[in-house]
């Protein structure tokens, strides 16, 4: 099956739709049309950094004013380039329609100016981003400075898994007057592009407007690559997700390119025996577990799949992890449909595994995974299943321990959000969770619905990263040159 | 012809010595009834003595075989000859490895005591030693090993049955009969090891070759172990744990570092004796070669960078299979092994290793499905089988009727395209046939995250390497 749907290419506020070449989406059998962006390619990169001066005669809050008059424009009822995005993502996402209408229809929402400010003056600071700061006094008397956080040139090959992706990178390249080239994914194509032609016919010849460029290319083409990734042209590129988008680009790193990468992760979740407290308490845990493990459909790196519970392993102790077990099945088919329903393309991979423990009832007890709707695999041993990396599609495995520090070892560089209750077991585990590698650690139930200074993701502080901190510095000359002799 | 037929329904067995022809010239009507008396005969048989089968039969509701469609929910995930957990191995459970194993055969084995057991290997020749099984495991792309419960007789009927069908494969009586008049016989592998591949050769070098002085063998003294083909998966599953996870490289490895090092170095060696020896002992010869389309172009780039081509004689036989595996080959692959062997009569397979039967390649391309072992297509989605319609596309399943111990209903991560229902192959042969191309699902998904690597032998050489690299 073959709908065809046409993905422009954007370059600083010009819109080119001829001469496409055909690609084939990751599932749905989507394919759609581009252009070829081995011929524009020289427009691609700013090889002139003076042209980025442009950017520099707004002031902060003028930036969030075309922000804010932007996301008022991307209004799903009635902008038409946002409607062929979620048609597109429908066929494209591993979401569900329905939680995709969710997103779409806080699409300007995001655009939010109180939030927006705050986001960047917890990591950059606005007077830094508005201004050179001065920077009190140093060892050296008479010796200051004053520094100011400056964008840069930033190529950013974003995720497609949801389209905040493509919303937070319009809005920090804004914030931060840097200059993006957006590489958009198959699974996703459209968002970003959607997004900036609407900028482009608000305001074409707006700064923040020539200032970004939105193009799909074959991760790995070398004719766009080897052209793209070079430091006369770009300062930075910004690496979402993807193992084999990175390594392509690993090739091309050499001196004067900054990579900041937001690596594939994997979250998980550990629950202390304070959930086994009574009745009423087992079934709060449950759905709060239940929103870790379905919510966004186990898409995101947030999402819990390994979840560690300090049941005791004994047969009373596996007793309890297996009514959590069946307790958090039934809430995550509970959950609403704007967060998670079964989803549309169930791992039959995965499902070939579930479906062989299912009869090692001594080893495993699995609650659902008969068909897509999910299902929860209570180990009877504290030991994950052997597939706890491909875990997806709202499958969870509850892993019964006798301590937590069973857990807290299972914690790598790899662990993006734990997600934990109670809050005195966060409080304690927090400083050691840290030192393993756990980048977010957050209440159980928090881990894919709500989040607080996404700026800081993955620990990495990629807005902040996203600018160059220039500093002058200013000393008293005949104090220098009494240094001459 | 009748005969025949009579004792397939009895005793579906008894196809593995009988003439290979004949079970290509039954009608499509007698096939299916084979098809339907097979498995209700072997559902019923099975059922008390498989826990496993028992189970899923209970979770599926079915307890009678009315259509052939009510086996499909009772085929096996290929995931569950190994679904043990990989914490048995780290924690040296063999004890409850044995009684996992216990649940996929009828065969009694519970007078194994695995309790003091640390390695797989010793774990599989205490299971050789002591029981009638001679368990044999796979290496799937992701490391774990499968273990397949097949008993002595059934190895002894497997290797008969290749013999059969080289006899039998192009016409009746055609081909050499390797029972009767001895053949050399060529393997460019291991000689020893419990991975499907060497499982059959002591028979073959008994049945085939009449004597070890009649078998050339690439590592003729060395084993395929079994702990280092599940390294890469053990390692993988201790990382996936973090540092709770980290230092589980089993420990009888490392203590047998030495001697699988000593292995390693010798290699270059053995492959340098097995050219000679081929050469000069079976150069010119007829002889009888097995290995999967991978191994043998290593072995054929390898002689052809040495100049080496033409060996064998030309009324030689190969049994061969697997396709490219992943692996990096030429377009002409399958020349230049020919060209290297000197001979062009293979016999190319496409097979499980649960099953015992084999489907083979006919002069038009199409793999043959013998009529012991019944078909199925799945819809990738649902599982549901789809009609026995020609041309019919899905995800491929069987139920191989042959073993009478072990439940060998299966359901593989192929995708394949089915016909001969209606209209029978232009070679003349009736009943279904595998219409190429075989593909595997985790390709046409776009790949996962899963480690893809050229089958086992690689898998293993990469695991020697590591330990190589380990400091001690």
């Amino acid at each position: 099956m073959s709908t065809e749907f046409d993905v422009p290419l954007i370059i600083r506020g010009e819109i080119i739709e001829s001469d496409g070449i055909e690609y084939g989406g990751r599932r749905g059998g989507v394919a759609f049309r581009t252009p070829d962006v081995a011929a524009h390619i020289a427009k691609l990169p700013l090889r002139t950094p003076s042209m980025m001066a442009d950017l520099y005669a707004l002031r902060f809050e003028d930036i969030l004013d075309f922000l804010v008059a932007l996301g008022d424009r991307l209004d799903v009822a009635q902008n038409r380039h946002i409607q062929q995005a979620f048609a597109l993502s429908c066929r494209t996402s591993g979401l569900s329609e329905s939680i995709l209408r969710h997103h779409y229809a806080h699409i300007g929402a995001m655009f939010d100016r109180t939030e927006m400010r705050a986001m960047m003056e917890r990591s950059c600071g606005v007077d830094y981003l508005e201004g050179w700061v001065d920077q009190g006094p140093s060892r050296f008397p008479g010796l200051q400075a004053r520094t100011r956080a400056f964008g840069s040139r930033c190529v950013h090959v974003i995720a497609g898994n949801a389209p905040i992706v493509s919303i937070l990178t319009v809005i920090r390249n804004a914030l931060t007057r840097s200059d993006a080239i957006i590489k958009t994914p198959s699974n996703d194509p459209l968002t970003a592009a959607a997004i900036v032609r609407t900028m482009a016919e608000m305001a074409p010849d707006h700064p923040v407007t020539k200032h970004i460029t939105v193009a799909y290319w074959k991760g790995g083409d070398e004719r766009i690559e080897q052209a793209l990734y070079d430091p006369r042209g770009v300062e930075k590129i910004v690496a979402w997700g993807g193992f084999d988008s990175v390594k392509h680009i690993t090739r091309y790193l050499q001196p004067g390119i900054d990579l900041i990468t937001q690596d594939p992760k994997l979250s998980g979740t550990i629950i202390g025996k304070e959930a086994f407290a009574d009745d009423a308490t087992l079934a709060s845990v449950a759905r709060r577990l239940a929103l870790d493990i379905g919510a966004q459909n186990q898409e995101g790196c947030v999402s819990a799949r390994v979840i560690y519970v300090e049941s005791g392993t004994d047969e009373e102790g596996l007793e309890r992890a297996n009514r959590l077990g069946q307790l958090t099945f039934t809430a995550l088919q509970a959950l609403p449909e704007h967060l998670s329903t079964p989803h549309k393309a169930f791992d039959q991979a995965l499902k070939s595994e579930i479906d062989a423990i299912r009869l090692q009832d001594e080893d495993f007890r699995v609650f659902g995974g008969r068909g897509n709707e999910g299902a929860v695999i209570v180990s009877q041993e504290d030991y994950p299943v052997d597939f706890s990396r491909t875990l997806a599609c709202r499958v969870g495995n509850i892993v019964p321990i006798d301590s937590v520090e069973t857990a807290v070892r299972s914690v790598n560089a790899y662990t993006q959000t734990v997600g934990i209750y109670p809050e005195a077991l966060k409080t304690a585990l927090r400083d050691r969770l840290a030192f393993q590698g756990a980048q977010r650690i957050v209440s159980l139930g928090g881990a894919a619905t709500m989040q607080h200074n996404m700026e800081r993701q993955d620990a990495i502080e990629p807005v902040r990263r996203m600018c160059k901190w220039v500093t002058e510095e200013e000393a008293d000359g005949r104090q220098l040159e009494t240094l001459a002799g | 012809m009748s005969d025949y037929y009579q004792r397939l329904l009895a005793d579906p067995t008894s196809f593995h010595d009988a003439c290979y022809d004949d079970g290509f010239r039954l009608s499509i009507e007698q096939i299916e009834r084979l098809h339907l008396e097979g498995a209700r005969k072997r559902f019923a048989e099975l059922r008390p003595g498989l826990s496993v089968l028992d189970k899923l039969a209970r979770e599926q509701g079915i307890d009678a075989i009315g259509t052939i469609d009510d086996i499909a929910p009772l085929l096996f995930p290929h995931t569950v000859y190994k679904s043990y957990p990989i914490s048995y191995l780290e924690r040296a459970r063999f004890d409850k490895l044995t009684k996992w194993l216990a649940g996929l055969t009828t065969t009694d084995i519970s007078n194994v005591d695995a309790s003091g057991i640390v390695s797989i290997d010793d774990w599989l020749d205490l299971l050789d030693a002591e029981t009638p099984l001679t368990v044999a495991h796979t290496s799937g792309t992701t490391g774990k090993l499968s273990f397949v419960p097949r008993t002595k007789v059934q190895w002894r009927q497997t290797i008969v049955h290749s013999a059969i069908i080289l006899r039998d494969w192009w016409g009746p009586g055609t081909g050499p009969d390797i029972l009767a008049d001895k053949m050399p016989i060529i393997i460019p592998g291991y000689r020893y090891g419990a991975a499907a591949q060497q499982r059959g050769n002591g028979i073959q070098i008994e049945l085939y070759a009449g004597g070890p002085d009649n078998a050339l063998f690439m590592y003729p003294d060395s084993r395929f172990s079994a702990d280092v083909a599940s390294l890469a998966g053990r390692l993988r599953a201790a990382e996936a744990r973090g540092e709770a996870g980290i230092g589980d490289i089993p420990p009888v490895l490392l203590e047998r570092r030495d001697a699988l090092l000593a292995l390693e170095q010798r290699r270059p060696e053995d492959v340098r004796h097995f050219f000679a020896e081929a050469q000069r002992r079976f150069g010119g010869r007829d002889v009888y070669v097995t290995a999967m389309w991978a191994i043998l172009f290593d072995w054929a780039e390898e002689g052809l960078k040495r100049g080496i081509k033409g060996i064998f004689g030309p009324g030689s036989v190969l049994l061969t299979g697997g396709g490219k595996k992943g692996k990096e080959m030429p377009d002409d692959w399958r020349d230049q092994v020919l060209e290297f062997l000197g001979f062009d009569n293979f016999y190319e397979m496409y097979a499980t290793s649960e099953m015992m039967g084999l489907c083979m390649m006919c002069k038009n391309g199409n793999y043959h499905v013998p009529p012991i072992i019944v078909p199925f297509l799945l819809d990738p989605e649902t599982g549901r089988p789809l009609p026995r319609k020609d041309g019919t596309t899905g995800r491929f399943a069987g139920l191989d009727l042959m073993p009478q111990t072990y439940w060998a209903g299966l359901i593989t991560g192929d995708e394949v395209t089915l016909s001969g229902w209606q209209t029978p192959c232009a070679c003349g042969r009736t009943g279904p046939h595998v219409v190429p191309p075989v593909r595997r699902y985790s390709e046409k998904e776009g790949g996962d995250d899963r480690i893809v690597c050229a089958g086992a032998p690689e898998a293993h050489d990469r695991a020697l390497e590591f330990l190589a690299e380990l400091s001690m």
